[in-house]
C-alpha cells in the first residue's frame, strides 16, 4: 500500500470515497449559487457563511462520533438549549461568565455520561436511552430561569460574546477557529489514538470488540462525552449571538446533525466515515442555507432540496459499495491503521 | 443488582408522580388564595359581579399585564369579585376545565383567552346557557359573546411598515431590497403581520424579499438577517420577539445603515432600541385587552351594554427611542 502513489493513499482511507463525490457536490452547489446571486462570493458573505457552518459543523461532529459506535445521540439539540439557557441565567445572575461556562460544561458533560451509562451499561436502545435524556435536557432548559427566556446577559458578558461569536482572529471570525481547534482534537482522537480505533471497533461488531477486550462501556461514554462537548459548545454560540438564553434554542439540531455526518459519508450503521466528511457535509447543510435564501428561494422548496440531498447522498453511498455487505470488524480495522 | 435497580426505579416514578400531583393541586390552591385577597379587597357592596379572566397559561408576562389591567378595571368599578385562572401549561383540556370550574363556582362572566378557535366551544355553550357572559381577550374561540378585545395583527404590522417606510424616505432611499424574518407559514398572528407590513410596501419601489422562517430562534434569526444584509438589504422586519432580536444583533454586528423594525417587548429588545440598532418595535397592549375587557362584561351584566359581538382592535404603541 505504501508503494502506491498519493491519490491512491488518499483514497485508501476508509470512507473517502464519499467524502470525494459530496465535495465535488459542493462545489457545484457554490458555482450554482454564485452565477445565480454574485453577491454569494462577496467577501462578507463568505466570512458569514463560514461562520454559519461552524455550528453545524461542531454538532455534526458529536453526532458523527456516536454514530460510528453504532449508536445515536437525539439529546443534541436539547444539551445545546440547556447549555444557551443555563450559562445564560448564570451570567443575567451576575456569575462570571467564565465560570459560568464552566459550570455549563459540567452539567452538559453529566448529561453525555448518563447517555453513555444507559446505553452501555443498562443496555437501552439508545434511540429511546436520548430520547429521554432529550426531554429532560429540554425541561432543564425551561427550569432554568423558571420557563422564560432570560434577559440580556449584559454588558459584564461582552469578552464572552466576543470569544465565542462576534470576535475575529486573522480575519476570521472567532467561531470558525473554534470549530477548527475541536474538529483538530476530536479528529486526532479519532484517527491516530487507540480511543478512536476502540470507537470504530465497536460500531463494526461489538460482540468481537468485546471479546477482544474493548472495553464497552468506557468507549460508548466518551463518544457520548464527545458529543456532550460539541453540543455544549454551540449552546454556548448560540447565547453570545443573541446576548440571551432562549428555551428553543438548538430545538432540532439534532437532526442538523445526523444530516451533516451522514451527508458526509458516516454511516448510521456505525463503524464507518470520517470527520473530513462531515466537513464538507456541514458545508453542503450551510451552503444550501444561506445559497437558498440569496437565490431567493421560498423555504418550502429549501427544505425539499434539503431532504433529497440527505436521502441521495447515502443512496449515492449504498450504490457505489455495490450492495455489498459491511464488511466485518477484521477488515475494517485494518485500512484504519493504514489511515494513521 | 437487578431487583434493586428495578426497585428504585419503581419508586422514583411513583415519587415523580406524587410530585406532579403536588403541583397541580398546589397551583390552584395559590391561585385560590390571591382570589380570596382581591375579593377582600375589592369588598362587596350591593351588586357584586364574579368575573373570572382564563388565559392560556399564568407564565407569560402578556398574561400578567391582561391580569393587572383586569385589576385595575376591577377596583374602579369597585362591584367586581375578580379571579385569575390559568391552565400550568397551555393545554386545551385543561382550559375546558378552568372553563367548567369557573362557572362551577358560580361566575357571572369570564374573559377567556381561547387557546383555539374550536376546542372550547362546547364548554363556551354550556357556559352561555348557563347564564354567564363571555368576552374575549386576545384571541377568540368560535362562538359569538359580547366583545372580542385583540389586536388588530395586520394593521400592526401595516404600522411597522409604515415606520420602516418613512425612516427610509427621511434617509432619503426609496428603493432597495426589505427583508422579512417570519416564525413560520403556520402562526397566524405573525402572518398577519407579515400581510400588513407588505401592504405598507404596495406603491412603493421597495422590494421585498422572499419571506425566511426562523421558529422565533434568535440565532436562526440573527443568521437571516446577517444573510440579508450580505445580500444588501436596507430594511430588516421581524415578526416576533426571536425575530426581532435577531434582527438587531445582525444591524448591530454590521454596523452600517440597515434599519430594522420588529414586534414585541422585552428587555434586550429595548435595549437594541435604546442604543439605536432597531427603530422600533411593536408591543400589544394585554393591559388594555383586560381593562377593557372588565368594563365589557359588566356592563353586559348590569345590562347597561349588552355587546354586539363586534371585534375591538386594541391596537400597538410604537416603542421607540424616544418613549422608552
Amino acid at each position: 500500500m505504501e508503494k502506491r502513489n498519493p491519490f491512491r493513499k488518499v483514497m485508501a482511507v476508509r470512507g473517502m470515497g464519499q467524502v470525494v463525490t459530496v465535495s465535488v457536490g459542493l462545489v457545484v452547489l457554490c458555482i450554482v449559487f454564485g452565477i445565480l446571486n454574485p453577491s454569494f462570493f462577496s467577501n462578507k458573505n463568505v466570512g458569514n457563511l463560514l461562520r454559519q457552518i461552524a455550528p453545524t459543523l461542531i454538532i455534526g461532529i458529536g453526532q458523527s462520533f456516536v454514530l460510528i459506535t453504532g449508536n445515536i445521540d437525539l439529546s443534541i439539540g436539547s444539551v445545546v438549549g440547556m447549555s444557551c439557557m443555563l450559562s445564560a441565567t448564570m451570567m443575567t445572575k451576575g456569575v462570571n461568565p467564565w465560570v459560568a461556562v464552566l459550570i455549563t460544561l459540567a452539567c452538559c458533560l453529566a448529561v453525555g455520561l448518563i447517555n453513555g451509562e444507559l446505553v452501555a451499561r443498562c443496555k437501552l436502545p439508545p434511540f429511546i436511552a436520548t430520547l429521554g435524556t432529550m426531554t429532560i435536557a429540554r425541561g432543564i432548559a425551561q427550569i432554568a430561569n423558571n420557563n422564560y427566556n432570560t434577559d440580556s446577559i449584559g454588558e459584564g458578558a461582552e469578552t464572552f460574546r466576543n470569544f465565542f461569536y462576534y470576535g475575529k482572529i486573522l480575519g476570521l471570525y472567532n467561531t470558525i477557529w473554534i470549530a477548527v481547534v475541536l474538529w483538530l482534537i476530536f479528529n486526532f482522537l479519532l484517527s491516530r489514538t487507540r480511543t478512536g480505533r476502540h470507537i470504530y471497533a465497536i460500531g463494526s461488531n461489538l460482540e468481537a470488540s468485546k471479546l477482544s477486550g474493548v472495553n464497552i462501556i468506557r468507549t460508548t461514554n466518551n463518544a457520548y462525552l464527545v458529543s456532550a462537548i460539541c453540543a455544549c459548545a454551540v449552546g454556548l454560540i448560540i447565547c453570545a449571538t443573541s446576548g440571551m438564553g432562549t428555551m428553543d434554542a438548538g430545538n432540532s439540531y439534532e437532526m442538523y446533525a445526523v444530516a451533516a455526518s451522514v451527508i458526509g459519508g458516516v454511516s448510521t450503521l456505525g463503524g464507518q466515515g470520517i470527520l473530513l466528511g462531515t466537513v464538507i457535509g456541514a458545508s453542503i447543510w450551510g451552503v444550501l442555507q444561506n445559497g437558498l435564501q440569496f437565490a431567493g428561494a421560498p423555504v418550502a422548496i429549501r427544505n425539499i432540496v434539503i431532504g433529497i440531498i440527505v436521502v441521495v447522498s447515502v443512496l449515492m453511498d449504498v450504490v457505489l459499495r455495490g450492495g455489498k455487505p459491511r464488511r466485518t470488524a477484521k477488515d475494517k480495522t485494518a485500512p484504519a491503521k493504514a489511515a494513521s | 443488582m437487578k431487583k434493586a435497580l428495578a426497585i428504585l426505579m419503581a419508586s422514583a416514578m411513583a415519587l415523580s408522580l406524587v410530585a406532579c400531583g403536588g403541583s397541580s393541586s398546589s397551583a390552584p390552591a395559590a391561585s385560590s388564595a390571591a382570589a380570596a385577597s382581591s375579593a377582600a379587597s375589592t369588598a362587596a357592596k350591593g351588586d357584586t359581579y364574579k368575573v373570572y379572566l382564563i388565559t392560556m397559561d399564568q407564565m407569560d408576562q402578556h398574561w400578567v399585564n391582561m391580569d393587572k389591567g383586569c385589576q385595575k378595571a376591577a377596583s374602579e368599578l369597585g362591584n367586581v369579585d375578580y379571579k385569575w385562572t390559568a391552565p400550568d401549561v397551555k393545554d386545551d383540556a385543561k382550559q375546558i376545565e378552568c372553563i367548567n370550574n369557573a362557572v362551577a363556582d358560580g361566575a357571572d362572566a369570564i374573559l377567556l383567552a381561547a387557546n383555539g378557535p374550536d376546542a372550547d366551544v362546547a364548554a363556551l355553550k354550556e357556559a352561555q346557557a348557563a347564564g354567564v357572559k363571555i368576552v374575549y381577550v386576545d384571541s377568540p374561540a368560535n362562538l359569538p359573546a359580547i366583545k372580542t378585545f385583540a389586536t388588530n395583527n395586520e394593521a400592526a404590522g401595516k404600522t411597522a411598515g409604515d415606520q420602516l417606510l418613512k425612516a427610509l424616505t427621511d434617509k432619503g432611499v426609496t428603493s432597495g431590497k426589505i427583508g422579512i424574518i417570519n416564525t413560520n407559514a403556520a402562526t397566524t398572528s405573525t402572518v398577519d403581520r407579515e400581510t400588513g407590513f407588505r401592504a405598507a410596501f404596495k406603491d412603493s419601489k421597495f422590494e421585498l424579499l422572499e419571506t425566511q422562517y426562523s421558529e422565533g430562534d434568535a440565532a436562526k434569526s440573527k443568521d437571516i438577517a446577517t444573510n440579508y444584509i450580505a445580500q444588501g438589504c436596507v430594511g430588516i422586519f421581524g415578526t416576533n420577539e426571536g425575530s426581532t432580536v435577531g434582527t438587531g444583533n445582525a444591524i448591530k454586528e454590521d454596523g452600517g445603515d440597515v434599519i430594522g423594525v420588529g414586534f414585541d417587548k422585552s428587555d434586550t429588545i429595548l435595549g437594541l432600541i435604546k442604543d439605536g440598532t432597531l427603530l422600533c418595535a411593536m408591543a400589544q397592549n394585554p393591559d388594555k385587552m383586560g381593562y377593557e375587557g372588565i368594563k365589557a362584561a359588566v356592563a353586559a351584566l348590569d345590562g347597561s351594554d349588552a355587546g354586539d359581538g363586534s371585534t375591538v382592535d386594541t391596537g400597538v404603541t410604537v416603542l421607540t427611542k424616544d418613549n422608552i
